[in-house]
């Protein structure tokens, strides 16, 4: 640790670094300098080679090219990965041992069948404030403490750097106040962090510098005055000039009788008092984060969250309205589809007596063959025979057949969680198409984005869902630029954050 | 994220995935019913008297209520959760009847259908504690197991029946006698036993319900993935209670008939079924994690153990190989399987 300090300040650096999965190319040549003693912070769009970068350094995934060194000496975190300690939204721990075993586990030594607590672990935790719960149950302990146990595990065995990934998404405002400040006690020690997380302002008020990452590299890094959350909104969504499907908007939509509309719709902890309309075409976003109560209220459109107050869909009131009008495609595949079922039966798993059974109930099976076949030509999903795999197809293709089983209950109203999450450009771009098609046959399309640009391409209007409530509606057909929307986003996130402070 | 990684590898083997499922499945079943010939040409070159119709015959009778149980496993299995109790169910189910019908005189036309009714109420008990209090099936059914065990012991005083030989203060009229034995009488020049005809009978049912028609289709579905099932609003809960209360139905009918057959019925009867059925169901192809299992496939595994059964008995080296075969086919089915996939898996990318 003693080199001179002159041109390089001490930390990693990483060079060119590639990885590709398959033909995908994940990370095409990152540059990036991570400097001991400061917080780094890492935003970007899904998809965007985020994720990748962050398990490379992590040490879970081997670069395929590109070159990392530590205090300038080649390093390879996938061999030294004891070096790097990850903090996880969820704990990666062992919630049915104590605390204190927790802080030993992997630990196990040769002298002992046991081992037991030294005197540097027991100050760790002190400094950490789990001291006391030493002997409790990590699965009695609340979140919070969870992590807290996770970081004292990682100081206890020396890492020398720590990757935050969305650490505080599910904690209270005081619990997250605590974690930045050990984050911020952790860095003043000399060691590497980087905060990955998709609340610009943690960004904005916890590092000193905010790595922008798109298309597989750092597009950007903000530092000093130019590191605002308007900034970063902005480097978020430039446009990378390839997609641009952003469907005309149809004028008449205001005019047309709603199909949609809640009132008064409250969840027991979620959210309250939530009033929303949707009219006959009309594709509305929801902008949240996680614990804003945006995927509760979302479910609950789809009677899957136990809701008071008054819904109608396409006229009709109540449950009914809900079990037979309304269909909801969750974020991940792995929520809507069945891996043993061929692309044929996923496409038509959702439906039952008329369509795909007869009397007594009997499949009937040659329907059912055309039926997909017709479907898989008019999602385009890009297979070769309905009685494949599902798992043979393309992520962008699962997801294709995901909505299109969805779309085949005829809802009058869809309901989407990020639609194209972990899907290319192409089915992307597809993907908007259908849901536009859909919608203009007098029909309402919710989803759920975390990508301001998925909100332009794809909607007519956005709510901003923070603190359990909903946003007046902003119409994006009035902006011409990504940016200026991004921009207001965020201002009626931080303005509800503003109005209530603190919600638990 | 699984998903996603398949999907990128996708491209390029697209073309060989096509219509491999069913060649999976075809091949599955094909392999075990070579297995079954392979197993059949080893006894007879043992023994050349093997080679006869009537050992043929008493292996089918064997296998029968071995099957008619699986069959009903293999729905439970399928939905993805586990039975054990359906042996004490067929226990229940034949002391239930004895009882009723021999002991306290009632027609042995309505007897057979209490005896029914108690099954299906087995399956609802075990059913609804699974999917409303959320137990898991294992601990369920390992419980209703001993509590259906108890319950025969209790209606049966411990004791053991034969309709042919009431107890002093029971009676038992000789038409109702001749019809429960004619259930399972032997017919022909073989003396093909008619509960080969009712496992036969019974599988072209399940085999339809699992396999063509809508309820299958969902059990399927709910078993390969029961929380997408949830959010797309499939009725989860009662698809698993119906398969649980097919279950016990199958395992009271299969008691019933081996009653029948047996003409003596004891407390403990069907408990030592339990372990046979499963390993029948599982070398028949299914998969314990659910959504995958077929009627075919689990036939295939009651002949296969019911050969071996007959065919080491006859050999008679002692019951301890039975019971060797028994353990070493069910793991070797299984990891034979898993070999084959994994061999295919790396021949495909």
């Amino acid at each position: 640790m003693s080199r001179p300090d002159g041109e390089a300040r001490q930390g990693i650096s990483i060079r060119g670094v590639t990885k590709r999965y398959g033909s995908t190319i994940a990370l095409s040549g990152v540059d990036l300098e991570l400097y001991a003693g400061e917080v780094l912070g890492i935003a970007g769009p899904n998809g965007a080679g985020k994720s990748t970068l962050i398990r490379v350094i992590a040490g879970e995934e081997r670069p395929d090219g590109g070159e990392l060194t530590f205090d300038g000496a080649p390093w390879s975190p996938f061999t030294d990965w004891q070096a790097v300690a990850v903090v996880h939204q969820e704990p990666q721990l062992f919630p049915n041992l104590t605390v204190a075993e927790n802080m030993l586990v992997g630990r196990e030594g040769a002298s002992r069948l046991r081992p037991g607590l030294g005197q540097a672990d027991a100050r760790v935790m002190e400094a950490l404030g789990i001291g006391h719960l030493r002997d409790r149950l990590l699965s009695d302990c609340s979140l919070a403490t969870q992590q807290r146990t996770e970081i004292a595990r990682a100081v206890a065995r020396a890492s020398r750097v720590f990757l935050f990934d969305e650490p505080n998404s599910a904690l209270t405002a005081d619990e997250s106040n605590e974690l930045f400040r050990e984050m911020h006690k952790i860095a003043a020690d000399g060691r590497i962090v980087l905060l990955v997380t998709h609340r610009l302002e943690d960004l904005v008020a916890h590092c000193s510098r905010v790595a922008i990452v798109r298309d597989g590299s750092v597009r950007a890094i903000l530092e000093g005055e130019a590191l605002t959350e308007e900034g970063i909104a902005r480097q978020m969504v430039v446009d990378s000039g390839a997609v641009h499907g952003k469907a005309a908007k149809s004028a008449a939509q205001t005019a047309a009788q709603p199909v949609f509309s809640v009132k008064n719709w409250t969840h027991d902890r979620a959210f309250r008092d939530v009033s929303l309309d949707g009219s006959a075409g009309e594709i509305i976003a929801l902008v949240g984060v996680e614990g804003s109560g945006s995927r509760e209220l979302i479910r609950s459109f789809a009677g899957l969250e136990h809701c008071t107050g008054a819904i109608t869909i396409a006229g009709e009131g109540g449950e009914h309205a809900i079990d037979a009008m309304s269909a909801y495609v969750p974020a991940t595949r792995q929520l809507s589809l069945y891996s043993n079922f061929s692309v044929g039966e996923n496409l038509l798993a959702r439906l039952g007596s008329p369509q795909i059974a007869g009397f007594g109930l009997t499949l009937r099976t040659r329907r059912m063959k055309e039926m997909a076949e017709v479907a898989v030509k008019h999602f385009l999903v890009k297979t070769r025979t309905t009685t494949q795999p599902i798992r043979s197809l393309s992520g962008g293709n699962q997801q294709k057949v995901a909505i299109a089983q969805a779309l085949h209950c005829d809802p009058k109203l869809l309901l989407l969680e990020e639609p194209t999450r972990g899907v290319d450009i192409h089915s992307k771009a597809e993907i908007y198409r259908l849901l536009r098609d859909y919608a203009e046959r007098g029909n309402v399309v919710i989803m759920l984005c975390t990508e301001t640009l998925e909100v332009y391409e794809a909607a007519d209007r956005v709510h901003v869902v923070a603190n359990g409530k909903v946003s007046p509606g902003l119409a994006v057909g009035d902006y011409d630029h990504v940016e200026q929307l991004a921009t207001d986003i965020t201002r009626l996130e931080s303005e509800s954050r503003e109005r209530m402070p603190k919600a638990g | 994220m699984s998903s996603s990684e398949v999907g990128q590898h996708a491209e390029s083997k697209r073309g060989s995935s096509a219509a491999k499922a069913t060649i999976d499945a075809a091949l599955r079943v094909g392999g075990l019913f070579l297995a079954v010939i392979v197993v059949a040409m080893v006894f007879v070159a043992i023994n050349p008297n093997f080679a006869n119709p009537n050992l043929a015959v008493s292996v089918l009778r064997a296998m029968s209520s071995v099957a008619i149980m699986a069959m009903g496993l293999t729905l439970v299995i399928v939905v993805g959760e586990i039975d054990l109790s359906f042996g004490a169910m067929y226990g229940l189910a034949a002391n239930t009847l004895a009882v009723v019908w021999i002991l306290m005189g009632v027609s042995v036309y309505a007897a057979i259908p209490i005896a029914i009714l108690v099954a299906i109420c087995v399956g609802l008990f075990n059913g609804l504690l699974v999917t409303s209090m959320k137990i898991p099936s294992f601990i369920v059914t390992l419980g209703s197991y001993n509590l259906l065990y108890g319950l025969s012991l209790w209606v049966s005083n411990t004791g053991t029946f034969n309709p042919n030989y009431p107890p002093p203060d029971g009676n038992v009229d000789p038409g109702e006698l001749n019809f429960f034995i004619g259930l399972t009488q032997n017919v022909g020049k073989y003396s093909l036993s008619v509960e080969i005809f009712w496992m036969l009978g019974i599988a072209a049912v399940i085999g339809f319900l699992l396999h063509r028609s809508l309820f299958g289709f969902r059990l399927m579905a709910i078993g390969g993935n029961p929380e997408a099932g949830r959010l797309a609003r499939l009725p989860v809960r009662k698809y698993k209670v119906l398969a649980f209360i097919l279950c016990s139905v199958l395992a009271a009918i299969a008691g019933i008939l081996d009653f029948s057959f047996i003409q003596t019925s004891q407390p403990d009867i069907g408990l030592s079924q339990t372990f046979p059925v499963f390993a029948a169901v599982i070398i028949g192809g299914a998969s314990l994690s659910g959504g995958k299992g077929t009627i075919v496939g689990t036939l295939g595994g009651a002949l296969l153990l019911a050969e071996l059964q007959i065919g080491l008995a006859l050999l008679s080296p002692g019951p301890h190989v039975q019971q060797i075969f028994l353990g070493a086919v069910t793991i070797g089915a299984v990891a034979l399987d898993l070999f084959l996939t994994k061999l295919r898996k790396s021949r495909a990318s």
